[in-house]
This record gives structure tokens, sequence and C-alpha cells, in this order.
């Protein structure tokens, strides 16, 4: 476990020499990466959402591309195409940026639903299908992809069976003050990106995320969850709750997070402090909810602070 | 950490008046068992505290509204000067003057009424405040509930107060406002229950349907015979005759040593005291006195008792040469729950065998017999006694000549020198047309059953300051038991000059019918408490004393005969029956007999102890004491909970295991205001406490205890570690 510890403390210690005092952040996208899922990233341009992807990719030494989506952007654009090489009379399959470790799918909302679907099936289903032909993806493969906040103008918000797929959401916003004069200051001459080297390889990372299958978690704190859960969906704002796949969800992220702090177990805390990225984008409100001044992290506090924390072992058998 | 803040809201003014009315029941009893009056105004008080307590908020407000009420109503029950003028404020002030010194003096009977109230009013104020508390701030209705009833169950017993309704009403309206109270704990227990009428209401009328049902099916319901034999007289007996419960006039029969103040009605009780195997119905004859003080009856000389020896009794009642005996045998076996030291002996007893180990002792001069027994089970076995059963000739008795010894004469003419009058011309006159002593002695014992004197047990007076007890029956009252009739005519008869004394003792008991592996012609008879008696023995020269029995319904079993007749006359076929009695209301007498074998001749000499005032001061004095104890209580509550959890510590430090340390240290600190809250994790919950008491052991103890909880696997604990950081987390705590 020590061992793992210290990567880990040094690949976050990476992502803080080029993205300052966004630790949270950084700690939750390799949490994700590390459960083996994809991050939503809601923001504004420009608060360094490119950075983070870039400095995790270059720390774990993994490849990384990026997608740029565009209102005319099309599903073979992410997927790849398959080219007629006239000197070998063949169809020869060119890979489409999907086919990196680590990709960055900037301004997802921008793009037709049509395009969008295409990245996160293949999200999903972990391979690609392009004429007939299935292609497996790359093994570590995490996609972190950027939305504009919805009401911003030219947008196709993801769907909601579609968010679900993100393990978690999470939104940078601005530094402070203090924390953007030491940006500047650090760019002043080299781009810190350039400064960083690989912390681990690809194969450390997977056998991290073998490990991370690993770590226990007591049947009490999977009650916790599914108490959560639960929660959400006898709600009375609550439109649509957590389905399971937002419990198994909480659970792997639950597990990365304790690996990340060195446990082989995973405890209450871990739960509680995942469970609004986790759970919120999975949560869809009533209409009447906006005009209570309810929110999903709003609702989702209420829960937290209310649930029955297991203090007590119960003895089995 | 208080946040139990109540709401003025229906629930909670239904709460409070169930209390009030559980708090009436503790009032009510009051009036009987104590001589408070003006008992109305005392609940209004009550009342009107509980409404203060309510309705204002402010600890300033209600102490200066309840003073002002208690102001009032002392003012409308004592004082006669108008509110605050000079008259009203001198008579205030020389009440409080008084009482201050009596209390200095620990002259705590000589209290005067007003300040016995105002003490009881203020024990009603801060019941008032104590039980607002309860109710509606902590929301422990249910120890107020237990406590009533133990209160009521206890008076019941020990009191004449019949708690049997007070019972029903108090259960009823306590499991209401029971099932009332749960509802508000829910919701400050936060379970989602709207508070609202519909709400309410679905939850009260199930509730108070189901009270109804229950309570209904109790009252209706067959009932079980008390299962525990009455435990008054065992505590008389041990307490010395105090008891808060002996109010004014009532008293329970049995046998008591203390005849001082006669009088007063008494309550039945057929506890059994012993059981005897005799030939027939005797009176059981425990002690004589000698004088008589106008209230009751006292010894002139001071017990001395003599071991018996031998088995042989020296005392004599009668000179077995001149008097004709049969030899006859009894055994007397005390009762489990009997606490009888006497030994009730038949008239002309001559011999007593003891189980071994069990030593006799005798006063000779009332014929009290003392027993005394190294193991008590020794007493459950039976005494043998043998006796010279008595047969008088009333010839002789009406031919004695001789006059009466001087020793006699000096005991046993004794009468008190405020006797009146009247009393001296009643006897003279009943005996007017008499000869002998033997004839008045009969014309007086006869007097009563045909002058429309009345026995009666309910409803008996005692003599008032300056009234004479004979004197009151003979011409006031004419109603009485055993001991008025039987003192009567002793006072009639010395004020004849004649020799008399007064004596105690029990009836013949209960015939036990059907009773196995009896020897022949001997019956076993049960005496209880009722059988308790007093009759009158007449001192004749030569023969000695004879019993006579003065008390309307009675009969007694002494035989006495008539040489010219030739025959001896039964005990069932009393010779007074023959020649007075059976001529004027054969009819009366017959039932009487029946009675007489039944239960009717139950009769007293109890231990009458009442001082009219006690009852209401001991019970002031038991309230203050408990509401003192509560006070105290809550008032010290803070040590009395750090000494428990230190306590409980010592048990848990012996095996230190890790759950039920660290599950005690978070009850020693919820216990002081350190809740965790709902959803508060134990690393949160620690590091507040660390930050809170400058310590990080918490934090430390936390993480181990996580491990155990989380991790899955049974690890081995330091139990060296685990102590150091509890014990430091208790110091700092009890710091």
């Amino acid at each position: 476990m020590t061992k793992y510890h210290i990567q880990v403390n040094e690949i976050l210690d990476n992502i803080q020499k080029v993205i300052i005092g966004k630790e949270r952040e950084a700690t939750l996208s390799l949490v994700a990466l590390l459960a083996d899922g994809h991050v939503l990233l809601e923001d504004v341009p420009g608060v360094g959402k490119t950075m983070l992807v870039r400095a995790l990719a270059k720390s774990l030494n993994c490849d990384f591309k990026r997608i740029q989506f565009t209102p005319d952007l099309l599903p073979s654009d992410v997927t790849g195409v398959s080219i007629y090489n006239p000197k070998d009379m063949v169809f020869e399959f060119r890979e489409g940026p999907i086919f990196g470790d680590i990709v960055l799918a900037d301004e997802i909302n921008r793009t037709s639903p049509k395009t969008q679907s295409a990245l996160l099936e293949a999200m999903e289903e972990m391979n690609v299908t392009v004429d007939g032909v299935t292609k497996s993806l790359n093994k570590p493969f995490f996609v972190m992809a950027t939305q504009n906040p919805v009401d911003y103008e030219g947008t196709y918000p993801l769907p909601e069976a579609q968010l679900d797929r993100f393990i978690m959401k999470l939104s940078m916003g601005y530094p402070n003050e203090t924390d953007e004069l030491e940006m500047l200051n650090r760019t002043d001459r080299k781009h810190p990106i350039d400064q960083i080297y690989p912390v681990i390889d690809k194969n450390q990372l997977l056998e991290m995320q073998a490990v991370i299958e690993d770590v226990y978690i007591d049947q009490s704190v999977k009650q916790l969850i599914v108490q959560i859960a639960s929660g959400t969906r006898k709600n009375n704002y609550v439109q649509l709750g957590v389905s399971p796949r937002g419990s198994i969800a909480l659970m792997r992220a639950a597990k990365a997070y304790a690996f990340i702090h060195n446990r082989d177990y995973v405890i209450p805390d871990d739960v509680l402090f995942l469970a609004p990225f986790v759970l919120t984008h999975r949560i869809i409100l009533r209409p009447e909810a906006r005009y209570d001044g309810m929110t999903q992290e709003k609702l989702l506090a209420e829960i937290v602070e209310k649930v029955d924390i297991p203090v007590r072992k119960e003895l089995h058998g | 950490m208080n946040n139990t803040k109540y709401s003025f809201s229906l629930s909670s003014l239904i709460i409070i008046t169930a209390g009030f009315v559980l708090f009436w029941e503790w009032l009510r009893p009051l009036e009987q068992i104590t001589d408070t009056g003006s008992m109305h105004v005392f609940i209004i008080y009550t009342a009107f505290c509980f409404a203060i307590s309510f309705f204002f908020k402010n600890g300033w407000l209600k102490f200066i509204f309840k003073g002002i009420g208690l102001i009032l109503v002392i003012d409308y029950l004592f004082l006669t000067g108008f509110l605050f003028s000079g008259e009203w404020i001198a008579q205030l002030s020389m009440e409080l003057q008084y009482n201050l010194q009596i209390i200095q003096q620990a002259n705590w009977t000589e209290m005067s009424p007003l300040f016995r109230s105002f003490l009881f009013f203020i024990l009603l104020w801060l019941m008032s405040y104590l039980l607002h508390y309860w109710f509606l701030i902590a929301n422990k209705f249910f120890l107020f509930v237990v406590l009533t009833i133990f209160y009521l169950a206890i008076l019941d017993t020990f009191t004449v107060y019949v708690a049997t309704t007070a019972i029903v009403r108090t259960v009823l309206i306590a499991f209401i406002a029971l099932g009332l109270s749960r509802y508000m704990q829910l919701q400050h227990l936060g379970v989602p229950i709207e508070r609202n009428k519909q709400n309410f209401f679905k939850w009260m009328v199930p509730v108070s349907l189901m009270v109804l049902v229950v309570v209904g099916v109790g009252l209706f319901a067959p009932k079980l015979n008390p299962q525990w034999p009455d435990p008054v007289p065992f505590l008389q007996s041990t307490a010395g005759h105090v008891g808060f419960g002996e109010g004014t006039s009532f008293q329970r029969v049995g046998y008591g040593e203390n005849d001082s103040k006669l009088g007063g009605s008494f309550i039945k009780d057929d506890t059994p005291v012993f059981e005897a195997y005799a030939k027939e119905r005797l009176y059981w004859r425990i002690e004589s006195k000698d004088v008589y003080t106008g209230k009751g009856w006292e010894r002139s000389t001071e017990l001395d008792y003599d071991p018996i020896r031998a088995s042989r009794i020296e005392f004599e009642t009668f000179s077995f040469t001149e008097v004709e005996t049969t030899q006859s045998e009894a055994s007397l076996r005390y009762a489990p729950e009997s606490n009888l030291s006497k030994v009730p002996i038949p008239y002309g007893s001559s011999f007593i065998v003891t189980p071994t180990g069990v030593n006799l002792f005798q006063d000779m001069e009332s014929g009290m017999m003392e027993v005394e027994a190294g193991e008590q089970n020794l007493i459950s076995q039976s005494f043998n006694i043998l006796y010279e059963d008595p047969s008088f000739n009333i010839d002789q008795l009406n031919q004695v000549s001789g006059s009466d010894p001087d020793y006699i004469r000096n005991q046993y003419l004794q009468l008190p020198e405020t006797l009146p009058q009247r009393v001296h011309d009643l006897a003279a006159e009943i005996v007017k047309e008499e000869q002998t002593r033997y004839e008045k002695a009969k014309a007086i014992e006869g007097y009563f059953g045909s002058n429309g004197y009345t026995y009666q047990t309910e409803d008996v007076s005692v003599p008032e300051q300056g009234e004479d007890y004979v004197d009151q029956f003979l011409f006031e009252t004419m109603v009485g038991y055993c001991d008025n009739f039987s003192t009567s005519m002793v006072v009639m008869l010395r004020s004849l000059d004649i020799p008399a004394r007064w004596v105690k003792g029990f009836t013949g008991g209960n015939l036990q019918p059907d009773q196995e592996n009896l020897p022949d012609g001997y019956n076993l008879y049960e005496i209880t408490n009722n059988n308790a008696h007093s009759w009158v023995e007449v001192y004749f020269p030569e023969v000695g004393w004879v019993p006579f029995e003065p008390t309307s319904g009675f009969t007694n079993p002494t035989e006495f005969y008539q040489e010219t007749s030739g025959e001896a006359l039964t005990p069932e076929v009393p010779e007074e029956a023959v020649e007075e009695e059976l001529a004027e209301d054969p009819a009366q007498q017959e039932t009487e007999n029946v009675e007489t074998a039944q239960e009717e001749n139950s009769e007293t000499s109890t231990g009458n102890d009442q001082e009219n005032n006690n009852g209401l001061i001991w019970l002031i004095g038991f309230a203050i004491l408990i509401a003192a104890a509560f006070i105290l209580i809550f008032w010290k509550r803070k040590e009395i909970r750090d000494w428990y959890d230190k306590r409980k510590w010592g048990n848990i430090a012996k095996r230190m295991e890790l759950d039920k340390s660290y599950l005690y240290v978070l009850d020693v600190l919820a216990r002081r205001g350190f809740h965790r809250n709902k959803g508060q994790t134990l690393r949160q919950y620690a590091r507040l406490i660390d930050e809170k008491m400058g310590i990080n052991e918490m934090m430390e103890l936390t993480l181990i205890y996580e491990q155990y909880l989380y991790r899955g696997s049974d690890e081995k604990v330091d139990k060296d570690k685990l102590r150091r950081l509890v014990q430091k987390i208790m110091d700092q705590i009890f710091a």
C-alpha cells in the first residue's frame, strides 16, 4: 500500500505544479481515473481543465488525445474511419482520437447528440464498431469531458441517461487571488506542464486499478450507500433518483478514494465526501423544486446530513 | 444542548393538564388521611401554579405571580385584616416570629396551621416547577406515572384511603398522556411526522381507544384476591406503631399494648395470629390493666417478668382450692404471619410445654407472658397448655363473706377524680335492688344489652379534651365495641366499691371445620386479629378473679353453675342468656351467637397511638423530604452522573474491549452535551471533540475503532495503548 501511496502523492504533486489551488478537483479526477470511470467537468473556459488532464496524462505517462467538439463534428471524427488504401487495395481503419489512453472531450455539449452518443457508447462498451469491425479501446481509458454550463447559447445538453455514464461531475471554478498570482508567477517564463515528468506508467496504473478492486468495503458501509441512494428516490422534490448504477459508481469511487488515502478499507467519510460529486448529476428534480430554491447539491446535503452512520459492529452468525 | 424547547400547542396543554390531574391524585387522599381542610384551595393553587408555569416563559414573572398567588391564598385562609393593612402585616409577622422560634426549638408539632399550610403551598409551588420541567422540557412523563401509582398503592395499603377509583383514573389519564408524550417525542427525534391536526387525531384516536378498551376490560374482568398478606401488622410491630397512616380516628384491629387512649373506629383485619387446638371455644387471656385514666388504661407498676420454670405457671387468677375445675388440655401455634410475642393462655392454666429453645417470662401482676425464642422458627411449633377449666359456683359467689384484702382494694378500686358523678349515680341506680357482689356484677354486665347500647366498630368516637371515655359511652354515644363495654363495667363496679380490672386477650376464634388427624373431641380454631377482645374480671374474696363479659353480642365461655339446680350450664347455653337476655330478645341473641361464630366478634384493643395532628405533619414532612431528595438529585445530577460514569469506566477498564470502551466514550460524551449528530461520521465527531477538549487522543482512538469497525478483519488491539487513550480522554472529560 505504502508504495502506491507515495506514487499517488507524487502524481498529485505533479498536478499541483500545473494547476494551483485545485487540490480537491485533482484528487477527484485521479479517483475517477483509478476507479476506471470518466469525469464530466462543467465549467467556463479557461480555468485550467485542459491543463488538469494533460498534467494527469503526463504524470501517468499515458497517451493523451483531445477532441474539440463542434456542431459539425461527425461520429466518425471521434471513432475513426476506414479509408481505402489504393496501394494495398484494402480499406484501412484510421483510429479516431478516441483510441487514446486519456481523452479530453472538450465542450461536449456543443456537438450534435449523434456525435455525443458515439463517444458515450464507446465509453460504456469500451469498444467501437466501425463498418462491422469491432475494435477495443485502450486500457486504461479515461475520458474527461468538459461542458459549458447549459444555459449558454448553441448547446445540446447531454441526455440524462448519458450523464449517468460519468462517474462524477466536477467543476473547477475560478482560482482565488493568491492562487492566480502564483499561477502567473509560474507561467512567467516556461509553462510548468513542460517541467513535470511521469511518475508511473500505464502498467503500474492498471496494477493500481487491480489493487483498488480488492479494497474492502464493509457491509455496513454498503448499506450506507444504499441509504443515500434510496434517500434520493424517496424525496418529494425528485423526479428521478439515483439509479443502482449510481450506487455502484459511488462504491467504486469510495474504494479508489480510500486507496488514495492509503487505506485498504472504505470508511463512511469516503462515501459522504464523494456522494455529492458522484450523485448530483444523476438526480433530476421536479420543476417545482426550482421555485423552492432546491438544487441537487442542497438536496443531497440534506440527505447526507440525516443518514445513520454505522458505529456498532453488527455481528453476523 | 437543550434543543427540546416546547411550544404552546394543544398537545403540550393536554400533557400539562394530564400532569395536573395526576398530581391531583396525590392531593386527594390528604383529606382523608390527614386533617387537612379547605382542600379545594390547595387544588386551586396547584392548578394556578401549573397554569403560570405553562403560560409564562420568563422565570421572574413566574416567581412573582406564584408568590402573589401564595400571599392571596394565605390571606384568604387565615388572615382577617385587609390585605397589606397594618393589622394584616402585624398578624403575619407575629405568625412568622412564632414559627421561627418553634423551628429553632425543633418543636415541629407546635407549628401554627398558617405556617404549616404555608410550607405545604411552597411544596406545591416547587412541585409545579418540577413537574412542568419533567413533562414539557424533559418530556419525561413516565417516571411521574410510576411514582403516582406507587404512591397510591402505598396509601391504599397503609392507610384508610381506598385508591380503587383513583388507580383507574390514573391509568386512564396516564396512558393517554403517555401516548401523546410519545407523539411529541417522536417529533423531537426528527421522525418526519408533520405536526398538524390530522396527524394528531390519527395518533390520539387509536391511543385513546386502546386505553379505554384496556381500562374497560380491566374494570370488568374478574380479579384475584390479594396475593400477599397485609403487611401492616408486621410493619406496625417493627416500627412500634409509628405510622403516618394512623389518622384521626381509625385503627386496625389487633392486639396492642398501648391502651392509654381508647376509642375511634377500627378496620377489620383477618390476619391469622395463632391456631388453637381445644375442646371448646376459650377466651385467651393475655393481660389485665388496673389504672383507668379517663381516656384509657395503663399499668400502675412496670412489667416485671419472671422466667417460667419447669413449665409451671405460677400466675393464678382464681383459687384452685375454692373453685371447681376440670383438667383440660389445649395447644396453640403461632401463624407464620403473626408477630405476637405474648402467649395467650386459657383461664386456669397451670402448665405450659414449649418447644426446646423457647423461653417464657411472665409478669405476675398482669399475667402477661412474653415469649423469647432464639430462632424464629421455634415459635411456629406448638405450645401445649394444661389448664384447670373453672366452673364457678354461683351460690358460692353469692355467699362469699370475707372482705377484700388491702392490696386488692388499693390497686383495683382506683378511679380518676375527673370521673363525672353521673357515672357513679348510674351504677348505683343499676344495682339498687341487688344484694350480693355477684348480683351487682351480673346486673351491670347485663345492663348494656337491655338498654339500647349498640355494638358497632365504625363511627365510634374518641373522647374530646376533658371528656371521660366511659361517660361519653354511657350517656352520649351509646355505641361502641368491647373496650367501651368492658371499661364501663369496670369503672361502674369500682364506683360501687367492688374491685375489678380490665382484661385483654383473644376470643375463641373461628372453628376450622373438617380437620383430619385431630384427637377425639378437639377442634381447630383460627384466631385472627379480628378476635382481639377485652373483658372484665371481678374480685371475689377467697375465690379470686372471676371473668365477666359485658359486651353486647358476646357470651362468656366461663362456666357458672348453681348447686340448687344441680347442673352445670354449658357455655353454649350461657347462664346470663337464661337468666335475662334470652327472655328479652331471644332472636337477637340467636343471631348474635351465629355472628360470633363467624367474624362479628371482631374486637379490639388496638395500639392507638393516634395524635390528631400528627398525620398532616408526618405527611408534610415526608413530602418535603421527597421533594428535597428530588431537588438534591436534580442539583447534583452532574456529580451523580460523573460518579456513575466513573464507576462504569472501572468495569470497562478491566476488560478493555475496544468496542465497549469506544461506545462507552461516546455515551459519556453524549451525556455531557457532546451529541454526535446524525450523519456525522466518527472522524468528524472525533475532530470536533479533540478541538473542544484540546487533545488528539479521540482521533487516535477513533482511527483504531474505525479499522475495527470497517476493515472487516479482527486484528488484535493493543490494550495498553487503548487504555491510555481512553484514560486520557476520561481525564479530560472529568477534569
